[in-house]
Order: structure tokens, then C-alpha cells, then sequence
């Protein structure tokens, strides 16, 4: 009897190493985000990557949307290194808070966001590039921005309109 | 020839500061900028020094720096934004930090203590590229030189040095042999590296002085006849440029290049093959990893591609669904791939099919969407589980650091039914902001916009204001218009806002929006759409904070806005001159909401020298009136209505 058990306990662990060994397995799962920025002729948009931390244990579905949304905005709100021709939001621009409710995130600029050059040009390519970052996070479709926590409908001598959520299909 | 020739660079600094030889920050004094720094929220609890992150002297020292730190509680990633600009990130219990694209290993894992989340505080201080140097009993926090960048092709090169200060050098030396720049205020543990790019032989680096008072010598060992611009500041960088062989020192706007993955060890970004010496065409690109991810929409397929690379892609036919995509001169850094994915991928092949070329295939369950995303690291396949029908059977582009201007993925990625909004494709339902099948009650009637106005003076430059060209450009379209026998209504006819409504005013305050631009933007078009008219202009000048950006360009919004853009912009490019910047859809205000066909034209940038010429010119805006009313009838004449009335300004 003890020598059948022991026999079945070494197959059981033969078994778990054989699977161990040769069980298919899956791609490496990536943990890249791909941030956009409008390049230097203020439409065509360039990417780069950057790499998120592994999910943390006990961390909810919600905290971790969060947590790479807020990720993402401040990466696409700074911009790409600066030898990178790219159209960027006024200097010292910066996130206060981004929160994700069902398919749209909301995010909160600083007041900087309103110190711009004053075209279309600049506004065009800023928000491009933050709406196609955070969207390319699931299930985030749409961007709803706020200046200072409020809602505008445009930046002051603006042109974009802002009080609704902004969506890829916008550009 | 590379357009990168080297790079003594901010990845290799990093790795300097990070090292475990340069002495940790002690919990005595620090001293910064000469001014004594009294950190509070000090914990050893994990060993080294922690910080807290509400630590007053640390909110102080960011703030001296430009820096800012966004956490909120419950959030994962202490994250700070310096003024360079470049994201520092922390995240509570990991260890691992990055700074800009490098990751590193801090002493210890960030750490909750009650509210307030603790960092470690060497870490924090080098990824700020503050070096800890013990002067007597104090710690000073000595600014270093980041990194310094030569950027170039052949006889031409751009010299970037870049610190955790703005930057402020004077010229020491200016001989035919060398120049030598003496940087104020920062160390360096930067080294000598020869260049052969721009007249350039070689970049020196020494240091003198003191911890508190030290200062940088940079010595650049020039060929015979090169030559030097003057340096410039942008944004706190120090820049100049040389040009060598009897070329010419590049203008910035034209000598700025694609970023450089740094040769350092970043866990996340592939280091370039491109060397000094070596040219990225000539340099064999590495395919390092190929993975896949299943996503709420589909599957991620991300190619990780060090150096620079070309591709190639092709999709066949239903019921054929295989895509294949080569990336050229490029090898396998691993071995070849066979992976059997799920829906909506069906397998996975990776392998070396030639000896300059890497062929990864895919087959799919039906003609899924596809999206190709080039980017300096690699490239990013998204398929969706959406099929699409006539998708793009090929195309081709570039990734790594010299990235082609014509990246194919804004023709290629279909968008997501549920992302059209209200504006599904083929226009089968209302259009959000208008009826659908718009009719002018006044087919002869034209709204002209000229942008901006009143308190609101647009872009500016040396007094200029947009508002003031946008009205001259205007009103010359409406003489033009009214000789031509259409009927005119202008928005403004002189320096005023547009004042809002008391309706829009009221819904915008019911709202609890800030109203101070929009009201005004909501006024126009409430102009607009109450004459009736068959078409809105709204005339611009645009701007930008620096004068690269040149050109004409017509920005619309809703899909009945295209045709009358696209002929507005052949109008325009045909005589203004400028550089044919296209027709561009955005999400603006006033084109969004105008029901009838609307666009608005940014005739050119005030802020590039050659565009300021041609709008301070009264015969050019003369031009350009000539040439709006030249499209508005070319649109009408290939659009007609039925209905037609007399000419005269309303």
C-alpha cells in the first residue's frame, strides 16, 4: 500500500514536470504603451514607448485602468525627449488628475494649457496626441478635458472644442 | 551619411549617477543653489534615506528645479515632470523607477507610510541629475551636465547640451581650432568622445571649481575652416550649431532629428545599432523580441526592432487572410517563432528569410481591421475582431531613429464603428451638430468670420495681431464677394467680441462652463445659423512658439465640410505662395457647429519669418481675399442649388 502511494505520488510529479516542460506557451505579454505626440507638421503623429509596471497583486481592475491612464497623460502631456521635433503643450503644462468612467477618461490640465502660441496648429496637434494615447488604452474610447477642474467649451482665444469628449474619429 | 553622428548622452550619465560610487545623500544638510534645504519627511526605515513625498523642502526644490509631482492617494505612480521635459516615475512597492526611457533599479521600493508615500531619496535626487557631493558637513546638491548630444549629416552638426538647470554658457576660447564653452554651476561625469560630423573632431569635458561654485569646461576640436553660429537657449537646452568642409552651421528648425534610443540599460528600449562611425542604412537593425497580446478589441502584436529599420506589408485577399510583414536589414535576435494565437489571430510566424530580412506572418480568421503603429522602438500591429471591407493591401514605412515622413497608419486603421459617435460611416444618420442635407434659406448668402477680435487679440508677433490681419483679410473678401453678387454676412466688422447670445449664455452658464471663449465662439455660429447661409468662412493667421511651422492650412470638421475645404485649399495653394500645409479635420468649435458647409482657413504663421513678410504685405492679404472668393465659387459652381436671389451685403 505505502509503495503504491509513493509510485503515485512520483508519477504525479513526473506529470507536473512533463506538463511544466512542455506545455505551450504563450507570447510574452507586453507591457508597452504607446504614447503619441503630433509631429513637427502638426498632424502626422509619431509614437513612442513606454513600459508599465507589471500589475500589482491585489490591484482591482479599476485601480490599474487608472493607474495607466494616469500614466499615459502625464507621458503625452510631457511630450517625447526634447530633441524631438514635436508639437507640445505650453511648458510647465501638466496633469492634475485623470479618472476613467466606462469607456471616457477624464483629464485635468493646469491652467498652463491656456499659454499657448494662439493657432490652430498648436491646439490641433496637443490634444491629438493625449486623445490617441488614452484611447489606445481599453476600454477608453473618449477624453473629456478639464482646465483647472472645470469643464470649458474652448480655451480662451481657442479653437478646439472642448466641453465634450474628444474621440480619434474628431481628427 | 547618418544624421546622427553620436551621442555622449543622458543614458550614460544616468548610469554614472546611479552608480553605487559616488557617495549616498546623508540625513545631515543639503545645500542647493547655495541655499541651505531643510528636508523633513526623512524615514530610514528601509534602509537608505526615504523622502516623503509632502516633504515642504522637496515641494521647494522641485519647484526651483521646474519640476512637478503628480500623486493622488490610492494611485500606483509617484510621477514627476521635469522642465527638461522628461517623466521621472516611481510606483509604491516596485523598485524598479525610469527615468525618461531608462529604467534602473532604486536602493529600495517606494513605501507607504500613513498617507503619505516615501522615496528613495539618492534615487530621486540623481534622476533629477542632482549629484550628492559632501562638502564639509553638508550635502550639496550639485547640478550636472545631462548629457551632451552632436546631431548631424556630413558637414553639418548640432551640438544639444542638456542639465537639470537651464543652461547658460559663456565662450571662453573662440579660435580656427576649437571653442570652448565654461558652463556656470554644474559638474559633469561626462567624458571626451571624438566625432567626425560638422567640422567637429572631438568633444572635451572637464571639470574645476568647487562642490558649492563648480563649472564645466566643454572643448570642441574643430577641423581647419570650420565654423559656429552663436548659441541659443531652447527651453533651458544650449545649442549651437557647426558646419564643416565649407558648409554652413544648419539653421535648428532643419537640423532637428528623430530621437535616439540611448545605449544604456534601459530594460524597456532597444539600443540602436547606429554608431559615431556607422550609418543607420548601412547598420544591421536587430529584431529582439516579437510578442502578442490579447486586448478587449482584438490582439497587439509589438516587434521589438533596435536600430533603424525599413518594412514592408502586404495582406491577402478573402478568403486568403495572411499578412506578412518584412522588416529589412534587419536579423533575428532569437530564435525562429511558431505560435498558434487566438481569434481573432490564428498563428504566428517569425523568421529570418534572408540575410537582411526579418518576415513576420500572420493569419487571421477573416479580413480583420489592421493597424500598423511604426514608432523609434519598433512597431505595433493591432488587429481587431471588426472586419473591414477594401482595407489596404500593402504598404510600407520605417521605424527606429530615422522614421519616414509618410507612416502609413493614418491610411490604414480603420476606425471603430462605435467610435464615429453620432457620425457613422457613410453618412446614414443626422450629423451631431446640423440637420442632415442642409438647405440654405439664403443660397446666395455667405458668413465670413474673421478670428478673434476685442479683447482677444489671437497670436501676436512684434505688435501684429492676428485679429488685426484676420478683419483686413476679411472685409477684402467681402468687397470681392459683393462685386461677384453674393450676399455677405460678417460676424464682426470691426475690433470687437462677438457677444454671445443671451440663449447660449444661458446654457453655457447652466452648464457651469467658463464661457469667456466659447461664448463668443458660440455667437458666430449662432450668426451663421440663424441667416441661413450657404456657406461659412472663418479667416485665421496662425502661430506657434517657434518659427519652424510655415503654410496654409484649411482646418473642417463635419463630413459636409470636406469638399468645400479640399477645393478651397487647391484655390489657395495655386496663388498664395506659401507652403501647402492641406486640408486638416479637427474638432473646432466654430466648423463644428455652423450647420451648413464651414471651414476655416489659417492663411499663414505669424510666427516664421517668411509668412510674417508675405501677411504684413497688403497686396498679399489682397491675394488671399482674391483667392477665398476663387474657391467659394468654385465650390458652389461644382455644388449648385436650385434656389437663387439677388446680390448686396445683409
Amino acid at each position: 500500500m505505502r509503495r503504491t502511494a509513493i509510485l503515485v505520488a512520483i508519477f504525479v510529479v513526473m506529470a507536473a514536470a512533463a506538463w511544466y516542460v512542455f506545455a505551450p506557451r504563450g507570447a510574452v505579454v507586453s507591457e508597452n504603451l504607446a504614447i503619441y505626440y503630433a509631429k513637427a507638421d502638426g498632424t502626422t503623429l509619431g509614437t513612442w514607448s513606454v513600459s508599465t509596471r507589471p500589475r500589482a497583486s491585489g490591484e482591482s481592475d479599476a485601480e490599474h485602468l487608472h493607474n495607466l491612464a494616469l500614466y499615459a497623460a502625464v507621458q503625452a502631456v510631457t511630450g517625447p525627449p526634447s530633441d524631438v521635433a514635436a508639437v507640445r503643450f505650453p511648458p510647465t503644462t501638466h496633469v492634475l488628475n485623470v479618472s476613467v468612467a466606462g469607456s471616457t477618461a477624464t483629464v485635468d490640465l493646469s491652467t498652463e494649457v491656456t499659454q499657448s502660441a494662439g493657432g490652430s496648429f498648436e491646439e490641433n496637434g496637443e490634444f491629438k496626441g493625449l486623445v490617441y494615447t488614452l484611447t489606445g488604452i481599453s476600454p477608453i474610447n473618449a477624453v473629456q478635458i478639464l482646465v483647472a477642474g472645470r469643464k470649458v467649451e474652448a480655451l480662451p482665444g481657442g479653437h478646439l472644442e472642448l466641453d465634450e469628449p474628444l474621440r480619434r474619429s474628431d481628427w | 551619411m547618418s544624421r546622427f553622428a553620436g551621442r555622449i548622452g543622458s543614458a550614460f550619465v544616468i548610469v554614472a549617477l546611479l552608480s553605487s560610487g559616488i557617495s549616498r545623500a546623508q540625513n545631515t544638510g543639503y545645500v542647493f543653489s547655495n541655499k541651505p534645504v531643510a528636508f523633513s519627511h526623512l524615514s530610514n526605515v528601509a534602509g537608505p534615506t526615504a523622502i516623503g513625498i509632502d516633504d515642504p523642502a522637496l515641494r521647494g526644490l522641485l519647484r526651483d528645479l521646474g519640476a512637478v509631482l503628480t500623486w493622488q492617494p490610492g494611485e500606483r505612480y509617484v510621477l514627476v515632470t521635469t522642465a527638461q521635459p522628461q517623466v521621472i516615475s516611481f510606483s509604491v512597492g516596485d523598485r524598479r523607477f525610469d527615468v525618461g526611457p531608462i529604467s534602473a533599479q532604486a536602493a529600495f521600493a517606494p513605501f507607504l507610510q500613513g498617507t503619505e508615500v516615501y522615496l528613495p531619496l539618492d534615487d530621486l535626487l540623481r534622476a533629477l541629475y542632482l549629484a550628492p557631493v559632501r562638502d564639509g558637513g553638508v550635502t550639496v546638491l550639485q547640478p550636472q551636465l545631462a548629457s551632451i548630444d552632436v546631431q548631424g549629416s556630413g558637414s553639418q552638426a548640432l551640438l544639444v547640451a542638456r542639465a537639470g538647470i537651464p543652461l547658460h554658457p559663456r565662450v571662453v576660447t573662440d579660435g580656427p581650432d576649437r571653442v570652448v564653452y565654461e558652463f556656470d554651476g554644474v559638474g559633469s561625469a561626462l567624458s571626451t568622445r571624438a566625432f567626425d560630423v560638422g567640422g567637429i573632431h572631438n568633444v572635451a569635458i572637464a571639470t574645476s571649481g568647487s562642490a558649492r561654485d563648480p563649472k564645466t569646461l566643454v572643448t570642441v576640436t574643430l577641423e581647419a575652416g570650420a565654423r559656429h553660429d552663436g548659441a541659443h537657449s531652447n527651453n533651458g537646452d544650449f545649442e549651437v550649431g557647426f558646419g564643416g568642409n565649407g558648409g554652413a552651421p544648419p539653421l535648428v528648425a532643419v537640423a532637428t532629428v528623430a530621437p535616439q534610443p540611448s545605449a544604456s540599460a534601459s530594460e524597456t528600449v532597444p539600443a540602436p545599432v547606429a554608431s559615431a562611425s556607422g550609418s543607420p542604412a548601412a547598420s544591421v537593425a536587430s529584431v529582439s523580441t516579437v510578442s502578442v497580446q490579447a486586448t478587449s478589441d482584438g490582439s497587439t502584436i509589438t516587434i521589438a526592432v533596435g536600430g533603424s529599420a525599413s518594412y514592408e506589408w502586404h495582406r491577402l485577399r478573402e478568403p486568403d487572410n495572411r499578412f506578412w510583414i518584412d522588416i529589412k536589414g534587419a536579423t533575428l535576435a532569437g530564435p525562429p517563432l511558431d505560435e498558434t494565437e487566438a481569434d481573432p489571430i490564428v498563428s504566428m510566424r517569425v523568421r529570418q528569410i534572408d540575410p537582411q530580412t526579418v518576415r513576420v506572418a500572420l493569419s487571421f480568421v477573416g479580413a480583420n481591421s489592421l493597424a500598423i503603429l511604426p514608432s523609434v522602438t519598433g512597431l505595433q500591429i493591432n488587429v481587431g475582431h471588426d472586419e473591414v471591407a477594401d482595407a489596404p493591401r500593402e504598404g510600407s514605412g520605417s521605424v527606429g531613429a530615422v522614421v519616414s515622413a509618410n507612416e502609413p497608419q493614418a491610411l490604414i486603421t480603420p476606425v471603430p464603428p462605435d467610435m464615429y459617435g453620432q457620425n457613422p460611416p457613410g453618412g446614414a444618420s443626422d450629423w451631431k451638430f446640423g440637420p442632415r442635407g442642409y438647405v440654405p434659406t439664403n443660397p446666395r448668402l455667405i458668413v465670413i468670420d474673421p478670428g478673434h477680435g476685442g479683447g482677444d487679440p489671437g497670436t501676436m508677433r512684434n505688435g501684429v495681431a492676428e485679429k488685426d490681419l484676420a478683419l483686413d483679410m476679411a472685409m477684402r473678401l467681402r468687397t470681392i464677394l459683393i462685386a461677384r453678387g453674393w450676399q455677405v454676412q460678417m460676424t464682426r466688422s470691426d475690433d470687437h467680441d462677438v457677444p454671445a447670445t443671451s440663449q447660449s449664455a444661458a446654457e453655457a452658464e447652466k452648464m457651469g462652463y467658463t464661457t469667456s471663449a466659447a461664448g463668443d465662439l458660440q455667437a458666430r455660429d449662432d450668426i451663421a445659423n440663424a441667416s441661413g447661409a450657404r456657406l461659412f468662412i472663418s479667416v485665421h493667421v496662425n502661430g506657434y512658439i517657434n518659427s519652424g511651422p510655415s503654410g496654409t492650412t484649411t482646418y473642417y470638421s463635419k463630413p459636409s465640410d470636406a469638399a468645400f475645404a479640399r477645393i478651397m485649399d487647391r484655390t489657395l495653394a495655386q496663388s498664395l505662395g506659401t507652403k501647402d500645409d492641406g486640408t486638416v479635420k479637427s474638432h473646432l468649435y466654430v466648423t463644428l457647429h455652423a450647420n451648413m458647409p464651414a471651414i476655416l482657413v489659417e492663411t499663414a504663421f505669424l510666427s516664421n519669418p517668411d509668412d510674417y513678410a508675405k501677411l504684413t504685405s497688403s497686396d498679399w492679404r489682397q491675394k488671399v481675399a482674391q483667392s477665398m472668393a476663387d474657391g467659394i465659387d468654385a465650390y458652389t459652381q461644382s455644388n449648385p442649388v436650385s434656389t437663387a436671389s439677388t446680390g448686396g451685403e445683409r
